[in-house]
């Protein structure tokens, strides 16, 4: 099984603090990655150099074969490296709808010659049918009847939701989701759960920044634990639950 | 109707389809893609400025007034040069302002950049004429149409209606289209939208540089029209009142924007031109821009959404599809 | 040489009124993150009680005490009045601008309505003029104006450094909602921020007209270009910033309008307000916050 993503000896500082400190890690096609630790052991700051949302200071990424190193966030997304956020981040004065047409990439109506050179007439069948996957994609996760909301007047949790169904409707090859269950009531985090369950059971490939380690047991096919800015472990959840390095991280903090 | 009437009710009808066209061309800018655009008088300026340096012919030494460039171009000519150049413009002040400012910080780089722009044009005198300006822009199409005068109002309304309604079905492609959606994205959550592939830099400077050629071409209808252009008429409070007409009509979408153009600087202010002259000449003048000003507190207080709210836009379904010409149509509304 | 000599002098003047404009403008957005574009019609304001002042028999001195009263009570007002209650309803940063223009256009076109288009003088006497170096030349009030500068960044230097206001100021404007959990009286520290930097823009406007001329109804608001560009220069919110960054602009505005023509004094203003954002927005000592909400 090939490497998806490739992450070699990443650094970052914030002044002065080491937040990630010579991270490796690799992401198998097909898999889905669980990445934890205790808090600030610099997660969410590795995801974000994944992401490009961070410039490292040192160190590699390497996606699907290329390095993506120096490439801005928009240019990985183009790659198929579609991230989530932690905080929900919808398009608040866009409709449900219209926030999961907009994440589709490649769409001809999204360029100055197709929406105003050549008109309706270029896009419109492109539009009909990413409708019909959006359409597609909100039965899927029950949202339906949410089609017409205001993104911004979503609850919380329908918001996560949304954050994840924009994600797939860009087409991923790689999902980063950032604590998909953070602050959700049990009955809707069992939801998304199921939700995911079911992409990796299609085959998507996903790392995953979680804490409930429960959730990380049932979906997660490789765990690497992170603390303190460094890997210091990785493997199943079962044999990490075994490993004293990874106690001892998890009580001191 | 008496021919004074005309003349005021066609005048009034220019004003209006400019100031249509100016806003929406802000719309876009602001509405849309969510750019402070507090320079945005200087597009409508400067497109005013060429169309009228390009009627008035070569600048003559011996003549009175000073400029650059000039030439003799027939009519839709000057129009189109003075699009170009609000785009132009509209792309150099973009480079420099539309990196990652918060909207704040970025209104008052580009309030300070109209003022030093101001404070250039009037003392700069060899480029612009300074404070007196350019005057005797002959009128398009006059010398060859032979109209009387109250005739040639009426032909120059239907010409700025026809402009008009072009830059509409214009517009209309950019806020309707996959691409004013995702102009939309990146005015809500530029992260997101980054992180979904969107280039959000060029989504904004596509939209500045739409909105420059707008208020340019506005511009030049205007001066075209006045046959006059003094820098003291693109002040920055003259953006503050498009402002306050996208406040009143409705941010975001063209119907309500418009409403708005003609409640505010064609209602509003040409009401109060009916005020007695009291105190002396500019005292009225002074008591409508605190008037602005307290109308737009009181429309941001009240009815901050504005009278037309941005509309939610959305698609058929299944049951619902209007058939056109055997294709499918979507039903989408800008 | 001595032309160039002459502008340095100019230029100190300049900056001193300047760098106390820009620390006012700069401490007042630090602390509510309110980017108060009436400011220098505040200034405009303040000359003309001045105005009245003087032309009722008061000294310079006296004149200077009624501008910053003055500008330290209209600020407060404005804030509490109008600018406060905006933000509890919600208006965000971009509402905020359109409020403060809106008060720009009404106080600017206010003074135009009351006073007219014409250009007025305070009534004070400049007393010597003095040489240094050679070519520069001060009068009396303008070692006074460079003497208030000094004063009042000092002042704010020790209240920012080592008074518990001076703290609080700080905390509340890294972090509003932590400071108040810390038991600072966040309210009280915004009036004072709100009068300070009133107080500042009212002296301010009171040595600019001293400075000039004449001034008018917009004179405050054309000299907001050179404040917006010392203040984002030193970092928009950095008290210090400001003054360096006011000292940068002051002198080399006024050089270049004594060695080129007087017209580039603004344009090298807005030069240096470019050439920053162009390399460095964040200023040269700070960071502008992104999308921090405005505190009330």
């Amino acid at each position: 099984m090939t490497d998806l993503l490739a992450v070699r000896d990443i650094r970052k500082s914030f002044g002065g603090v080491h937040a990630v400190d010579g991270v490796s890690l690799s992401v198998p096609q097909g898999s889905t990655t669980g990445l934890i630790g205790p808090n600030g052991a610099g997660k969410s700051t590795a995801l974000g150099v994944i992401a490009g949302a961070l410039r490292a200071d040192g160190g590699t990424v390497e996606f699907d074969g290329d390095d993506i190193s120096g490439l801005p966030p928009m240019n990985r997304a183009r790659r198929g490296l579609i991230r989530t956020f932690q905080t929900s981040s919808p398009f608040s004065r866009l409709t449900v709808l219209e926030n999961l047409l907009v994440a589709a990439q490649n769409n001809p109506g999204e360029t100055l010659l197709g929406a105003v050179l050549l008109g309706k007439r270029s896009w419109r069948r492109h539009e009909r049918e990413l409708v019909d996957r959006a359409r597609e994609l909100m039965a899927q996760f029950e949202m339906t009847d949410k089609e017409d909301e205001w993104a911004g007047n979503l609850s919380g949790g329908q918001k996560r939701l949304l954050e994840i169904m924009r994600g797939l409707m860009a087409r991923p090859k790689l999902l980063l989701l950032d604590e998909p269950m953070a602050g959700v009531n049990p009955t809707l985090a069992r939801g998304i759960e199921g939700h995911l369950e079911r992409l990796r059971h299609d085959g998507l490939t996903m790392l995953m920044i979680e804490h409930e380690l429960g959730v990380v047991e049932r979906l997660c096919d490789r765990v690497i634990v992170m603390a303190q800015g460094k890997v210091i472990s990785e493997g199943t959840m079962e044999s990490l639950r075994t490993e004293q390095e990874v106690l001892d991280a998890y009580l001191v903090g | 109707m008496s021919t004074a009437w005309q003349f005021y009710f066609s005048t009034l009808a220019i004003y209006l389809a400019v100031d249509i066209m100016a806003v929406w061309g802000l719309n876009l800018q602001f509405g849309v893609a969510g750019i402070s655009s507090f320079a945005f008088i200087m597009f409508q300026a400067i497109g005013a400025y060429v169309a009228s340096v390009l009627t008035l012919g070569p600048a003559q030494p011996t003549s009175f007034q000073q400029y650059i460039g000039g030439a003799n171009l027939p009519f839709p000519l000057p129009l189109l040069a003075a699009g170009l150049a609000g785009g132009l413009l509209a792309l150099v002040v973009g480079l420099i302002s539309l990196r990652r400012l918060r909207t704040d910080y970025q209104a008052m780089v580009m309030l300070v950049i109209s003022l030093t722009a101001t404070y250039v044009v009037d003392n700069e005198t060899h480029l612009f004429n300074g404070p007196a300006g350019l005057s005797l822009v002959p009128k398009p199409l006059f010398d060859s149409l032979g109209l009387s005068l109250i005739s040639y109002q009426w032909f120059y309304v239907g010409l700025s209606a026809v402009i008009c309604v072009l830059i509409y079905l214009v517009v209309r492609r950019f806020t309707g289209s996959p691409l004013g959606r995702a102009m939309r994205a990146a005015r809500d959550n530029e992260h997101a939208a980054a992180a979904l592939g969107k280039n959000v830099l060029a989504l904004r400077m596509t939209a500045f540089v739409a909105g420059g050629v707008i208020a340019g071409i506005s511009g030049a209808v205007f001066v075209d029209f006045i046959g006059a252009w003094s820098p003291g008429s693109w002040l920055y409070p003259e953006t503050f009142v498009y402002f306050t007409a996208i406040l009143v009509g409705g941010t975001g979408n063209n119907v309500g924007v418009a409403v708005g153009a003609l409640l505010v600087p064609i209602g509003f202010l040409e009401a109060t031109r009916y005020l007695p002259n009291i105190g002396y000449p500019g005292f009225v003048d002074a008591l409508e821009w605190v008037a602005v000003g307290v109308l737009a507190l009181i429309f941001l207080w009240f009815w901050p959404r504005g009278v037309i709210p941005e509309r939610k836009r959305r698609f058929p379904r299944a049951g619902e599809e209007r058939r056109r010409f055997g294709v499918l149509a979507l039903r989408g509304r800008s | 040489m001595s032309l160039f000599v002459a502008s340095l002098g100019f230029g100190l003047v300049t900056a001193s009124i300047l760098a106390v404009a820009a620390v006012g403008f700069t401490l007042q957005f630090g602390v509510t993150n309110i980017l108060n574009l009436a400011f220098g019609d505040i200034m405009t304001a303040a000359a003309f009680m001045g105005y009245i002042a003087t032309t009722n028999g008061a000294s310079i001195w006296l004149a200077l005490a009624v501008g910053g009263a003055f500008g330290a009570l209209f600020s407060v007002l404005l804030n509490r009045l109008l600018y406060t209650p905006f933000v509890r309803r919600g208006t965000r940063l971009f509402g905020m601008i359109i409020v403060t223009i809106a008060v720009s256009l009404i106080i600017q076109n206010g003074i135009q309505a009351i006073w007219g288009p014409s250009f007025f003088s305070l009534k004070f006497s400049p007393g010597h003029s003095y040489h240094v170096l050679g070519s520069m030349v001060f009068t009396t009030a303008q070692f006074g104006i460079m003497g208030i500068a000094v004063v009042a960044m000092l002042g704010v230097y020790g209240l920012l450094r080592y008074t518990k206001l001076g703290k609080a100021m700080r905390a509340t404007a890294s972090d509003p909602a932590l400071a108040r959990s810390c038991g600072i009286a966040t309210d009280r520290v915004i009036d004072v921020a709100w009068v300070l930097s009133g107080a500042l823009c009212g002296i301010a406007g009171i040595a600019l007209a001293m400075n000039v001329t004449s001034f008018t109804s917009t004179t405050g608001g054309t000299f907001l270009i050179a404040i917006v560009a010392a203040a984002v220069l030193g970092g928009v919110g950095q008290a210090y910033g400001a003054m360096l960054g006011a000292l940068t602009i002051g002198i080399t505005s006024e050089v270049a309008a004594g060695l080129i023509a007087p017209a580039w004094k603004q344009v090298v203003a807005f030069a240096v307000l470019v050439a920053v954002l162009l390399v460095r927005p964040q200023g040269i000592l700070s960071e502008v916050a992104e999308d921090k909400e405005v505190v009330a």
